[in-house]
């Protein structure tokens, strides 16, 4: 039921967050998202309309009170919590606004954890997260610790983490949103290029026009619904392809 | 690595997290070592006491029955059962015994008629055992060398008389390494000068006072059951058979052991207790660290496994570190006593093992409840959370 290049697809997805003794806020409604394998795309809409909610339900790291979640062609919102460990840590790179890197540890090490969560030995999860490092442009910054990198440089670590196991799609929520317009800039281009040399596939919720211009693809979200966005729409790219 | 640097994250807390199990540990370490040293010399009395039968002047009739009579042993000798008695008279080293922490130290004269039958055997380090016929003569025990400042060839003082040391023993951890053995006839000498009064002495013959006789049994014979008719034919004198021995000093050792370990334990689980707090913190305070490990696909046993190894090395550094205090404490107490004759603490190596064992689990079980509670965070809220 789901063709081939569809690397994602969510359907009829309900969440509601209970605040108080009677009081619930719906935070999905209903929506449908489908990403296909390869591409950019961007979610874009109102604060408070869903985008991360739904962006953590499709990177398994929270599951849907109603609705379906299907990653590769198999289902996985009905799986125990074990497996969906083992999905996020090889099928799913997160980045995120505040880069969240572990301080306590160095550039080398906060990538290294994610490809020994995925299953490498210490030794190669060293050797991976090296590579992953170098691929960014931060081979020289092994040794440092988050406090001694600039933001720009904390986030590209942030994507070597995210990249280090080679995830089926890397999820970002407003990956950009503390950084400054240039540094905005380096990093949307080089998930670009990524996307583009290793057609890995990149799912960015963002608020800013300029990051979704990079993106194939705009997905729209209001009030818990998908209003799915037009790929023509996009002027970053015509193709999902790279 | 990546442990240690977690566990010293918050430097103040950690360092006092691990100095309240330092301090528990330190507390078990001493105390057990005081306990171990009881419990040797308890071992080595039982062991002393198990194949024979001792008869002494009963304490509760004070010198109403005097001090006993070396012909007693031609009477004792004609009972059933006994094959040989042997006389010794045993002191205080100090004439004037004060009160003193553990036991004080003792000379022993022994008229050595029991040395073929003699189970209980001591090595030596240097020289030789007494012999009959010895005089001026004189065995040191090995925790008082120092204060004797005994060495074989040379005279030391006991009791303000002068002997030629003809032999060190080795240690045997029991009572045999505190004492002076000296020949039967100068300790005669000595206990009818310096220990009785003057009233007893002009109705006594010095030659005939004892103040023990160690009867050994025939092959074969209960010495409890000995012990039992002895005592109700002469019911004027204190029989002590293996079992009354230990029933003695037992009960006493076990009330001992019991405070002594109640008090290290208790001082333990303080220790533990600060350890379930400093990792509630801790998991509390990163929160957000736990949530972006979910996110990148820790499994529960994972997270589970990082927080316990970080109690468990506080557990363990607190609990070498304790041993260290508690040895060096140790050391630096028993060469004072070595001094004055008064070693009271051994370091045993179950001891010292159980010890840091003890931490380490300590600091586990403490980690368990933080490490679940981190494990079962929701991930999203941890990453929401600032
Ligand atoms: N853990 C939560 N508990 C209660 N309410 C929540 C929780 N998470 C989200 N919500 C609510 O659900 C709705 C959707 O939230 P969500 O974070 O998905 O919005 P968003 O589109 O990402 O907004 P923003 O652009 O501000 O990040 C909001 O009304 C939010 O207040
Ligand atoms: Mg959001």
């Amino acid at each position: 039921m789901n063709s081939p290049d569809v690397v994602m697809r969510g359907a009829g997805l309900h969440k509601r967050y209970r605040l108080g003794k009677d009081n619930f806020v719906n935070a999905l409604r209903g929506a449908n998202v489908e990403i296909t394998a390869g591409e950019m795309v961007a979610i874009m809409g109102p604060s408070g309309s869903g985008k991360s909610t739904i962006m953590h339900i499709m990177g398994c790291l929270d599951r849907p009170d109603q609705g379906e979640i299907w990653l590769d062609g198999k289902r996985v919102d009905r799986l125990g919590g074990g497996e969906l460990n083992r999905i996020r840590s090889r099928e799913i790179g997160f980045i995120f606004q505040g880069f969240n890197l572990i301080p306590t540890l160095s550039a080398l090490e906060n990538i290294s954890l994610a490809a020994e969560y995925a299953g490498a030995s210490r030794r190669e999860a060293m050797r991976k997260a090296a590579q992953a490092l170098a691929d960014v442009g931060l081979a020289g910054w092994a040794g440092h610790r988050p406090s001694e990198l600039s933001g720009g440089q904390q986030q590209r670590v942030a994507i070597a983490r995210a990249l280090v196991n080679a995830p089926s799609m890397v999820l970002g929520d407003e990956p950009t949103g503390d950084l400054d317009t240039g540094t905005s800039r380096e990093i949307m281009s080089m998930m670009r290029h990524i996307n583009q040399d290793t057609g890995t596939t990149f799912v960015l919720v963002t608020h800013n026009p300029e990051v979704a211009a990079v993106c194939a693809r705009i997905i729209y979200m209001r009030d818990g619904l998908v209003v799915e966005g037009d790929p023509g729409q996009a002027p970053g790219g015509s193709s999902a392809q790279g | 690595m990546r442990i240690i640097r977690n566990v010293f994250r918050r430097k103040l807390r950690a360092s006092l997290t691990i100095f309240g199990i330092t301090i528990g540990v330190f507390a078990l370490v001493v105390m057990g070592a005081m306990a171990e040293k009881i419990t040797l010399l308890v071992d080595g009395g039982t062991r002393y006491f198990s194949d024979k039968v001792t008869v002494s002047a009963s304490s509760m009739h004070g010198f109403g029955a005097g001090p006993l009579s070396v012909n007693k042993l031609q009477e004792l000798e004609t009972i059933d059962d006994v094959a040989l008695a042997s006389a010794d008279i045993t002191m205080t080293l100090e004439k004037e015994q004060g009160a003193s922490f553990g036991m004080p130290s003792l000379v022993i004269g022994s008229d050595l008629r029991g040395i073929e039958r003699e189970s209980f055997s001591v090595s030596f380090r240097d020289g030789r055992d007494l012999e009959a016929g010895d005089a001026g003569k004189a065995v040191v025990g090995s925790d008082l060398v120092r204060r004797m400042d005994a060495q074989v060839g040379n005279t030391i003082t006991v009791r303000d008389r002068e002997f030629e040391v003809v032999g060190i023993m080795e240690k045997t951890f029991t009572m045999p390494d505190n004492s002076i053995f000296i020949p039967f006839l100068d300790a005669q000498e000595i206990f009818y000068h310096d220990n009785l009064p003057e009233i007893v002495r002009t109705h006594i013959d010095m030659r005939e006072i004892t103040t023990g006789i160690t009867l050994y049994p025939e092959e074969g014979v209960d010495p409890d059951e000995l012990a039992e008719r002895i005592k109700e034919m002469m019911p004027e004198y204190d029989i002590v058979g293996p079992a009354r021995f230990e029933e003695q000093v037992t009960s006493a050792t076990r009330i001992f052991t019991t405070i002594v370990f109640g008090v290290a334990i208790i001082s333990l689980l303080v220790g533990g207790l600060s350890v379930i707090n400093t990792m509630t913190m801790s998991v509390f305070e990163r929160t957000r660290e736990i949530g972006i490990r979910k996110s990148l696909g820790a499994s529960h046993g994972r997270i589970i496994r990082q927080f316990l190894s970080e109690s468990a090395v506080i557990g363990l550094i607190g609990g070498i570190s304790g041993l260290l205090l508690g040895w060096l404490f140790i050391v630096v107490a028993n060469s004072l006593g070595d001094a004055s004759g008064t070693v009271v603490f051994l370091l045993t190596p179950r001891l010292a093992v159980g010890s840091v064992a003890f931490a380490f689990f300590l600091g586990i079980l403490s980690g368990l409840y933080p490490s679940w509670r981190a494990a079962r965070m929701n991930p999203v809220e941890a990453l929401r959370y600032e």
